[in-house]
């Protein structure tokens, strides 16, 4: 096993490793490209954040976020998502520019990022989330109401600062600022204290 | 591996002492199995862990005090990480250094696995976490096979029943995606033909397949585990036959098969509800199956294959015992029916030992 290590000239082990290190570096790099591509350019919209129990919002440094839009009564339900499958939440905004779901299905009924301004679509997003099967026991087609999760859930914080945005979360003080891409994928871009832009991070 | 030479040693000297072997076929015999021993040893081992130890040192100094950098700097730091410890393996292989080198080795997969999480809190992504399990196991794959490390296979492996494991937590569906990427981890360790690193291949696969028997059909699927493992433990015995030299033993693959097809019909038994008749059946079946299988393992000297029956065998009657106390059996006919059965069983290994001495010797 090891002699065939052995044997291998010195030229084919830097091409093995230059190749393993360059594939590697090209999915993390792809990783990058694709959020900050997500954050650049897809529509931003900005959600109200929930309090939730107090005592589960710290698991080390960073928040954990739940939205209006996070429990969605079953009613809204159409269709039956597989199990495990993504879900599709077309959210719609009301005069007060609050965020309110309307629907959720397996598939995409509306384009997730319509043109602002075009009526009546232009005031509706479709957000991709997904759902643990244990947690919306209407995805199996009992009642109750689906927990839905966008990926938007954790804030990292700086170390130290954490507490002081419990507290402006438990006084729902606080706003999330989010991309949405084309394909309905959601990417927090910063938090809004009392209609002002904290914690804004720059893309790169 | 190590057992194997311990034991082939003792032996050595015995055929040497009794004239049977030649005093050069004795060297030649030694020689070749030196060039067998894997010059993987203790320092080889330490230094795996060390690696582990110092990429995770690394990541939570990284973790704890990289706010004052900004993210191009982060970025930078962790490709440099990785690209640094490639690099380490790629010289310490060319210096002939093996073992440290696959300690490198391990410490670039760990990296690279880090890399995908702080990545992921830098842009505070919160997505479907199996996923970033599935993207380390084949970074992990990658390097396993394009560079000959076998830790880094195992950890492929791990990380891909992490993966699949998760992914059935959330969904409490079959997880068929484990299929392909379980296949591609064990072509590349048989492609290497390491033994052990199949031996947990053989694991995983077992595990899923009972696993399987819980999810499938609502849940329903014990007949299917069943089938797919005397499917298995026929092939192993078709396999130990012919005598084929395998990466895995072929007695180790019937093994599989013994201890999936038990899972499934102690699932069929006691896990599902059944009539009174059928569990008879069934038990009756699991019994003499798993007598079969002591027979066939005590005549060919398989000690798995003996072991995983007798171990079946008091499973099978503990479960039996528990269910059929308070119910229709009741505990006398119980009792009676083991009593008989274990006659039987000292029956059949009388005679094997008369067989055995007349044939002069056998295992011990």
């Amino acid at each position: 096993m090891m002699g065939a290590d052995q044997a291998r000239s010195g030229r084919s082990i830097w091409t093995a490793i230059a190749t393993v290190v360059s594939v590697q570096l090209a999915v993390l790099g792809y990783i990058v490209f694709d959020r900050v591509r997500l954050l650049s350019a897809g529509r931003e919209i900005v959600l109200d954040v929930v309090p939730v129990d107090p005592r589960s919002l710290f698991r080390g440094d960073y928040v954990i976020l739940s939205y209006d839009i996070s429990q969605i009564s079953s009613a809204l339900l159409e269709g039956k998502p597989a199990k495990g499958a993504p879900l599709f939440v077309t959210i719609g905004q009301d005069a007060a520019d609050k965020w309110h779901v309307s629907r959720v299905g397996a598939e995409m009924v509306v384009p997730a990022t319509p043109e602002a301004g075009t009526a009546p679509a232009g005031k509706q997003v479709v957000l991709k989330a997904r759902s643990d099967a244990w947690r919306s026991p209407a995805i199996g087609g009992r009642a109750g109401p689906i927990f839905a999760r966008y990926g938007i859930e954790s804030y990292f914080v700086p170390e130290g600062q954490g507490l002081a945005l419990e507290k402006l979360v438990g006084e729902k003080k606080i706003k999330a600022v989010v991309a949405v891409g084309r394909d309905g994928t959601a990417a927090l871009k910063g938090l809004m204290v009392d209609g002002k832009l904290v914690y804004r991070e720059p893309l790169i | 591996m190590w057992g194997y030479q311990g034991r082939i040693e003792r032996d050595l000297d015995r055929w040497r002492e009794a004239g049977w072997l030649t005093p050069e076929g004795d060297t030649r015999i030694r020689a070749e199995l030196a060039l067998r021993r894997p010059r993987y040893g203790l320092s080889g081992a330490l230094a795996v862990l060390g690696a582990l130890l110092l990429g995770f040192a690394a990541m939570s100094f990284v973790a704890a005090n990289w706010q004052e950098m900004s993210k191009l700097a982060r970025l930078m730091l962790l490709f440099a990480s990785i690209i640094a410890a490639y690099g380490t393996a790629g010289a310490l292989f060319v210096r002939g250094l093996a073992s440290f080198a696959h300690a490198a080795l391990v410490l670039g997969v760990a990296l690279f696995g880090a890399s995908i999480m702080l990545i992921a809190q830098m842009y505070h992504m919160d997505g479907n976490p199996p996923d970033v399990v599935l993207v380390w196991a084949g970074g992990a794959l990658l390097t396993g096979a394009a560079l000959g490390s076998n830790p880094a296979l195992s950890a492929a492996m791990l990380l891909a029943c992490l993966w699949t494991g998760w992914e059935v937590a959330l969904t409490s569906e079959v997880h068929w995606l484990f299929l392909p990427v379980w296949a591609a981890v064990t072509a590349a360790m048989a492609w290497r033909e390491w033994s052990a690193g199949l031996l947990l291949a053989g694991v995983a696969i077992s595990v899923w397949i009972v696993a399987l028997g819980y999810l499938f059909n609502d849940g329903h699927a014990h007949e299917l585990v069943t089938l797919l493992g005397l499917a298995i433990l026929a092939a192993g015995v078709v396999l130990v036959q012919r005598q084929l030299h395998l990466p895995l033993q072929p007695q180790v693959i019937a093994g599989f098969g013994m201890a999936i097809a038990f899972a499934g019909s102690l699932a069929l038994q006691f896990v599902e509800v059944v009539s009174t008749g059928r569990l008879i059946v069934l038990s009756a079946l699991t019994l003499a199956a798993l007598l079969a299988a002591i027979y066939w393992g005590f005549r060919t000297g398989m000690r798995n294959v003996l072991w995983l029956g007798y171990t079946g065998f008091s499973i099978e009657i503990l479960a039996l015992y528990f269910k059929t106390i308070g119910t229709l059996m009741g505990s006398s006919l119980f009792f009676l029916v083991t009593g008989l059965l274990v006659i039987g069983l000292a029956v059949v290994a009388f005679r094997l030992h008369e067989r055995q001495e007349a044939s002069g010797g056998g295992m011990s």
